[in-house]
């Protein structure tokens, strides 16, 4: 099997991985451009969606059951974040919400740790998504096609949505000025409810997806955190195709970082954001200061 | 007859909008200059430029024959150049005291010191209380700057301008908001404390322009439209029309 | 007038006789209990400069505290008999390099992004300690033994003795506490506050914001990096758990219980932490969780921690002088 095939096979692992952090990232993104506000919990509740859907299963049999429910479990949960605490600190200022949304994350990973066990968790794909294919003369994990081709569905679900319909114009345009949105009379507060929400379940399925992909365990919150921020540092805050461009990058960078030291794959994506901070502090995509 | 600002033909847009167009500008020592126009004429871009706040896309900044085009604020700052803003700006959880001290301490270019106390310092105190004095801040010497009437706050937003005993003074709407009864002793302070001094001011007021200005410029949408006296200026057709309908 | 004191005189007497003290009326245990205060005294201090006085907040204030940890750990390990006081000098040393290489990329980002990036920092170094097995041995770690102290007039005295270990970290916890207690008071630290309360204005003034934010991050990190070499003295031990995400939260909920605005909030906040904490885990496991319900608690309805709880004059930013 030649080099092709290798850097092939490699590009394809980064794919996955980066279609998954953008799965969560895009929610970030959206309600950080919306609302001025940087929702750390928000990695919280990719973690949950793979422990709901752990647990779903489980129970119910069923993985599809599991991938259906647990987005809704986590809205939920999400609501719940908002009405009780996040609304609590919008008129606190910054250094409130900070710390809260923070604390949230800690939070919510303890009692993970206390529901869940510390020991990391194995979710198995449904026996359709079982097994390889071939794939560039070697054999390739169905699941992993899977993740992409759903998630590439998601994605051109999402661009339809936020380019076609007025919601998404609406929407679109709230992440740019909201006042100026708010001053033509829409309702913003209710958008923004339906990006968070929205937001929410798309981490929750990721988390539900990758579950089988990455094993589960209580420090997901945290690590799909980092990706989530030097996603949103490289592609520029507010941005969507920042994000997506950000998330490909990273997703690659972890692969192939993986192949030359596999020790420290995340040098690379600290190498690119410290670049991009020095170079370009706005982020690629974001809008000058 | 020294010539403490030069602007040559400045340029400044954001994201293909053009807010500045050709400038060309020259204030002289001791020169008492207003800048005037409808909004929108760029009048707040054109200082945020001068200061180093924002780059040029285009053009030249001189400061005492000194090209600073792209220096960094604090820099510009040093090297005399001092700005007041139309919205209030100051510390305010702070003293009077203690806001004009931030002044002296980087006009003394103490900022970095940290081998002796700050209330230890003869010299920082004995500066700081002549420039309260010069600046008729006595009274509110101990008052936290956030507890202080609008018209105060906006009198000590001029101060803390004058307070580096800069060489030339820009001064950003400095009554915007002050109520008509207090803006003629407003105005009166202001002209003594600057007296002397190279001023350039953006009004709106034109009683304030006529009171404290002898040289006008008016822009209109990023361009100048004329520069002179007031004479020349009230006399002025294109200025009446640009003025026009926007009573 | 002095009116930056603002607590009764009295209460500080009995406080520094009761530090004096500690060891001759306290059981063993508890004397260990006060060490650790001590040294986390010392760590919330310094994420007060950055945080209260600086007005910037880290996530990764774990980065510096870890690195003077496990600098201090590989010093003891790999120089048998360095001299006590040249290694936590060079420590200190090592944790304001470390402040200026995260602060220069970081000090640039305001608010979230500040403290996020800063957190990414410290993830990297846990990524570091924890599979470089070589030299850290990863999340097991490993142990290391006191060295004597040599002062000129007494000579070595050993550190054996929990008596003395406490001695020593009182004397150097107090020391560097004072220092940052004057440093503030400074025309730089005046430049640090200033840049703090008006962000926009400081640089019309003359003022290198960028250069005096880096400072303060550089100082704090010196003084967390002392605080982390304190703790694998105090220890004997150093392993990932040094610079993980618990620890910071660690310093986080310390600060943020004990109240920001006040000088000796974190100090307060510290001593909650290590007794609160000694407590809680003899009854539940899960004492974390309930540590980080009181942060979210005192977030909503404590601003000013518990600091603010005790009456007292208002304590100023800096005190006004009378003319003279």
């Amino acid at each position: 099997m030649g080099a092709f095939e290798t850097f092939a096979v490699q590009a394809m692992h980064g794919l996955v991985y980066g279609m998954l952090i953008f799965m969560v990232a895009s929610g970030l993104t959206l309600v950080l451009g919306m609302a001025g506000v940087l929702n750390i919990a928000h990695a919280a509740l990719y973690m949950l969606g793979a422990y709901f859907a752990y647990s779903l299963t489980l129970y119910l049999g069923s993985f599809w059951l599991g991938l259906m429910i647990s987005p809704l479990l986590v809205a939920l949960v999400a609501i719940f974040i908002e009405r009780f605490f996040l609304r609590k600190t919008y008129a606190k200022g910054h250094v409130p919400q900070i710390l809260l949304t923070f604390g949230l994350l800690y939070v919510i990973s303890e009692i993970v740790r206390m529901v869940w066990g510390t020991s990391p968790l194995r979710l198995f794909e449904p026996p359709i998504l079982t097994g390889d294919i071939p794939f560039m003369g070697k054999t390739y994990p169905i699941y992993r096609l899977f993740i992409i081709g759903f998630s590439f569905l998601i994605l051109i679900g999402m661009l339809l949505f936020l380019m076609r319909t007025r919601i998404g114009i609406i929407i679109r345009a709230a992440v740019h000025d909201a006042d100026m949105v708010g001053a033509l009379g829409i309702n913003v507060p209710i958008y923004l409810f339906g990006v968070y929400a929205g937001g929410a379940m798309l981490a929750a399925l990721a988390g539900v997806i990758a579950a089988p992909f990455l094993t589960i365990f209580s420090g997901m919150g945290d690590q799909i955190l980092l990706d989530c921020f030097v996603v949103i540092i490289v592609g520029g805050f507010g941005s969507l195709l920042g994000a997506f461009m950000a998330s490909v990058m990273v997703g690659q960078l972890q692969s192939f970082g993986v192949l030359w030291i596999p020790q420290l794959a995340l040098v690379f994506e600290f190498l690119l954001m410290a670049v991009v901070l020095a170079v370009r502090p706005t982020g690629l995509f974001g809008e000058e200061a | 007859m020294a010539c403490v600002l030069k602007l040559e033909n400045l340029w400044k847009g954001f994201s293909g909008l053009e807010i500045l167009c050709g400038i060309s500008l020259e204030i002289q020592e001791g020169e008492r200059h207003a800048i005037i126009g409808p909004n929108g004429a760029g009048k707040t871009t054109l200082f945020h430029v001068i200061t180093g706040f924002y780059r040029p896309s285009k053009g030249k900044i001189f400061l005492h024959d000194r090209d600073v085009t792209g220096f960094s604020t604090y820099k510009i700052a040093r090297l005399g150049l001092s700005r007041s803003f139309q919205i209030t700006s100051v510390f305010p959880k702070m003293t009077v005291y203690e806001n004009i001290r931030n002044a002296i301490v980087s006009k003394l270019n103490r900022r970095f010191n940290w081998t002796s106390l700050l209330s230890q310092s003869k010299e920082i105190q004995r500066e700081t209380d002549r420039l309260i004095d010069l600046l008729r801040l006595d009274g509110v010497r101990n008052m936290l700057a956030m507890e202080m009437s609008y018209g105060w706050q906006r009198r000590l937003e001029v101060a803390l301008t004058l307070a580096l005993d800069p060489s030339l003074i820009l001064l950003d709407e400095p009554t915007a908001g002050v109520d008509v009864k207090e803006t003629r002793t407003f105005v009166q302070f202001i002209k003594e404390v600057t007296g002397g001094k190279t001023l350039v001011i953006i009004e709106h007021d034109m009683d304030v322009v006529f009171n404290l200005a002898d040289r006008i410029t008016v822009l209109n949408r990023g361009q100048i439209l004329t520069t002179g006296t007031l004479d020349e200026i009230r006399k002025n057709e294109e200025v009446q029309r640009a003025y026009a309908g926007r009573k | 007038m002095n009116s930056s004191r603002a607590y009764p005189i009295g209460g500080i007497v009995i406080a520094a006789a009761f530090l004096l003290l500690a060891p001759k009326i306290l059981p063993a245990m508890k004397v260990h209990l006060a060490t650790e205060v001590l040294i986390y005294a010392l760590w919330a201090v310094s994420f007060n400069l950055l945080f209260g006085h600086g007005g910037l907040l880290p996530f990764g204030f774990g980065a510096p505290f870890g690195v003077g940890a496990y600098a201090t750990a590989l010093l003891f390990r790999y120089f048998a008999g360095i001299p006590l006081l040249p290694t936590l000098a060079l420590v200190a040393m090592l944790g304001f390099a470390t402040g200026i290489t995260i602060g220069s990329l970081s000090v640039r980002l305001k608010g979230a992004y500040f403290a996020l990036i800063t957190f990414a920092f410290q993830m990297f170094l846990y990524a570091i300690a924890l599979k470089w097995y070589n030299v850290t041995q990863g999340d097991d770690g490993f142990g290391v033994t006191r060295p004597s102290l040599y002062l000129p007039v007494w000579g070595n005295i050993s550190m054996t003795n929990i008596a003395d270990v406490y001695y020593f970290t009182l004397a150097i916890v107090f020391l560097a506490i004072l220092a940052t207690y004057f440093f503030q008071k400074t025309p730089l630290g005046n430049s640090i506050a200033l840049v703090r309360e008006n962000d926009v204005r400081p640089s019309f003034l003359g003022y290198n914001v960028y250069l005096i934010r880096l400072t303060v991050f550089s100082v704090a990190c010196l003084l967390a990096a002392l605080a982390g070499g304190l703790f694998v003295f105090f220890n004997e031990f150093v392993s990932t758990a040094v610079i993980d995400m618990n620890v910071s939260m660690i310093v986080l909920l310390m600060v943020i219980i004990g109240g920001s605005d006040h000088f000796l909030g974190p100090i307060l906040g510290a001593a909650f932490y290590v007794l609160v904490q000694d407590w809680l885990s003899s009854l539940t496991s899960r004492w974390f969780l309930i540590m980080g319900a009181i942060f979210i608690v005192v977030v909503f309805y404590l601003e000013g921690g518990l600091i603010s709880l005790i009456p007292s004059k208002r304590s100023q930013v800096g005190a006004t002088p009378e003319r003279g």
